[in-house]
């Protein structure tokens, strides 16, 4: 009777499955190799909680030393962070990070990085409140237009976008090299290196076990098995010449291995473990403290009007007069037009070039303490997402103001503090 | 016996002759291999990259103490399983031979296609964990013991220990050295430095973390047999999985 069911429901299944199977690995093929892929244009930096964005670190002087490149060119990625006093209760401090860039895949290679002059291909520690220079060497792989990040990974806090610029490179990916020289002198391309081997390696193994499994397949294939081991006939179906079959089989794999295993060694002698630490200690910037102090006394935000409103009480303890010339927070720069009238090379979605205003735009004089409110006001501020700020959990926020005095110095202090949030009634936001 | 009505059919006789008959039954055969085949495929896939994970994704994850030790004990579970599949249901010593195919298959499409096709990783810093040779191990075994028990006793503690002799004629290429920037790194480490994975920062790989120092650089065996004992308990357990699972039950309905 079993076995009058299983050819029925084969006989039924032989049609329908077959053309069923066919249909849908020609689909699945399709699918996974013919879709066209489309660039990606953004890293998600958009959808980090404001709060994040704004008090973890804060990127100034980011510097993309070339915006076009051929493949196999190289391109520097600089500037500073600050490590943000107030770090949010929230993010794991960075006692462990990792700079990183943020691009769609290796289309640029990391060929190095530093952060002040220690060279930092593994995770390093950094201190809040301090400031860090890094740079970043890229060199061009993938042909296309790209939005290129600098970034810092902490861990347990995530990873922390900085500004992105759009990068073209042209050329043909086939040009690519990696060459490396290794401790014995000689140079490889790390790009292509050892793939040969590696398919050659893998494919043999596949191939001897679809062979494996063929043969006994082929010698009784499945149901008449499953008939004879339901009869009680399974001891006929693995008898000594099976065993004996198996067992050739099996000192012949081991035989391999370790022929493999040998081979390797002898070609290569010399060989270490992968090399992981964490690298402490790393110097932060040295330069001299500001001469300006900056003391919050409270904030609000406009959410219609994308308005961040600061009451400060600035307080000139250097020689020259200074006054308020950028705001910067999450990347994104915030200039106030009467100190800083010449546009900076930047990203213009990053840039709002006359984003900054202040209550009082008289210079703030040698020995002078002066309550004053900054305002900046922006569309990217909203674009950006910044005004996500109004429903963060911890609605503070923060940033980097800088000083400009006659003589071309620049001064940085860190600002931040709780915001109120201003709705208006009349409009919806 | 018969309960066929087709037209041409002999009186009683559900297939017209003694070939059509055995044409039926190969075709059938060919059907539940490939079906079988594809669905081990997808479901041990999923298994083990969720489970192994990162450890068989990127060249420089593969240490000599973390990689060993977690790789074949999480590759040992859809291995037991089949076996206990094939054994006892065909007599076939093909189970842990066949879903560590179907897993490396599964995984060379994915790495090569999304990782490299995609993504343009090169296949250099995410080529799969070997697994073959454990395969064939742990079906001869059972086919030479006819015992799970032994099976599994001898199987585990091989599958654990024959893991990273398998892998390293391809990985010991890859742990030559350089001099970067005044740092040394192997060629593990600098393919992973050099092509950025955005969501994959130098911290959270596990590079011979614990400790575990008494035995020096010699590592590598104190994993693997570590890895051997728990593979045993492993296949004592998805022994019983792929038993509970191996069963027409489901399909016995009452028209059929």
């Amino acid at each position: 009777m079993k076995s009058s069911i299983i050819l029925k429901m084969a006989k039924r299944l032989t049609t329908r499955v077959a053309c069923c199977w066919a249909i849908g690995l020609a689909a699945a093929v399709a699918l996974t190799t013919l879709t066209a892929s489309t660039p990606a244009v953004a890293h998600g930096e958009r959808s980090q909680q404001a709060f994040l964005r704004m008090r973890t670190l804060n990127w100034y002087d980011v510097k993309w030393s070339k915006t076009e490149l051929n493949v196999n060119d190289e391109m520097e990625l600089t500037g500073k962070v600050h490590v943000f006093a107030g770090w949010p209760q929230a993010v794991a401090r960075p006692g462990e990070a990792f700079l990183n860039v943020g691009e769609p895949g290796p289309v640029l290679i990391r060929k190095s990085a530093f952060v002040g002059d220690v060279p930092v291909p593994r995770t390093f520690s950094m201190d809040v409140g301090k400031d860090y220079e890094y740079k970043i060497v890229l060199k061009a792989r993938r042909p296309g237009r790209f939005h290129v990040h600098v970034q810092i990974n902490v861990k347990d806090g995530g990873p922390i976008v900085g500004p992105g610029q759009w990068i073209t490179i042209k050329g043909d990916m086939k040009d690519f090299t990696n060459p490396v020289t290794l401790l014995d002198g000689s140079v490889i391309d790390l790009e292509t290196y050892g793939i040969k081997w590696v398919y050659i390696y893998h494919f043999l193994w596949m191939a001897a076990a679809a062979a494996w499994i063929l043969y006994w397949f082929m010698t009784k294939g499945i149901i008449v098995r499953y008939w004879q081991v339901k009869a009680g006939r399974a001891g006929e179906l693995i008898g000594p010449n099976e065993k004996r079959i198996g067992a050739i089989t099996l000192a012949g794999v081991l035989l391999a291995v370790l022929g493999f295993y040998a081979a390797a060694n002898k070609e290569f002698p010399r060989t270490l473990p992968m090399q992981a630490g964490l690298l402490t200690g790393i110097s932060p910037i040295d330069e001299p403290s500001p001469t300006v102090s900056v003391r919050f006394r409270g904030g609000s935000y406009t959410v219609p009007g994308r308005e961040l409103h600061i009451k400060t009480t600035i307080v000139n303890n250097g020689k020259e007069p200074i006054r308020v010339g950028e705001f910067t927070t999450a990347g994104l720069r915030f200039l106030n037009p009467d100190v800083i009238p010449q546009r900076p090379d930047f990203p213009d979605y990053l840039l709002a070039d006359r984003g900054l205003s202040v209550s009082d735009p008289s210079p703030i004089q040698p020995g002078e303490t002066r309550n004053m409110e900054v305002i900046v006001q922006d569309a990217r501020f909203d674009i950006e997402r910044l005004s996500d700020l109004a429903y963060d959990t911890d609605s503070q926020f923060g940033g980097l103001l800088f000083f400009f005095d006659p003589s071309g110095g620049r001064q940085r202090v860190e600002i931040g503090g709780p915001v109120i949030p201003k709705f208006r009634s009349d409009v919806t936001l | 016996m018969s309960t066929s009505t087709e037209a041409g059919l002999p009186p009683g006789k559900t297939w017209k002759s003694k070939e059509e008959f055995l044409g039926c039954v190969i075709l059938t055969d060919w059907i539940l291999l490939v079906v079988l085949f594809a669905v081990l495929l997808g479901s041990f896939h999923i298994h083990y990259m969720l489970l192994a994970g990162d450890w068989d994704f990127w060249i420089d994850f593969k240490d000599r103490r973390m990689w060993p030790t977690v790789a074949p004990i999480v590759a040992m579970c859809f291995a037991a399983a089949a076996q206990a599949f094939f054994w006892t249901r065909f007599r076939l010593p093909i189970g842990a031979t066949t879903v560590v195919l179907a897993l490396l298959i599964g995984e060379w499409i994915n790495r090569y296609d999304n990782f490299w096709g995609w993504t343009f990783f090169p296949i250099n810093l995410v080529f799969p964990s070997a697994l073959i040779p454990m395969g064939f191990w742990l079906d001869i075994v059972l086919m030479i013991s006819g015992s799970w028990l032994v099976t599994a006793l001898l199987g585990g503690l091989g599958w654990g220990l024959l893991f990273y002799p398998i892998n390293w004629p391809a990985l010991a290429q890859y742990h030559q050295a350089a001099e970067i920037d005044g740092v040394l790194l192997t060629l593990a480490d600098l393919i992973g430095f050099n092509y950025v994975r955005t969501g994959t920062p130098e911290y959270i790989r596990m590079v011979e973390r614990g400790t575990l120092r008494t035995f020096g650089k010699d590592v590598v065996p104190v994993a693997a047999f570590f890895s051997g004992f728990i593979s045993m308990l492993v296949y004592f357990l998805w022994w019983k999985v792929g038993q509970w699972f191996s069963t027409t039950k489901y399909l016995e309905l009452e028209e059929v």
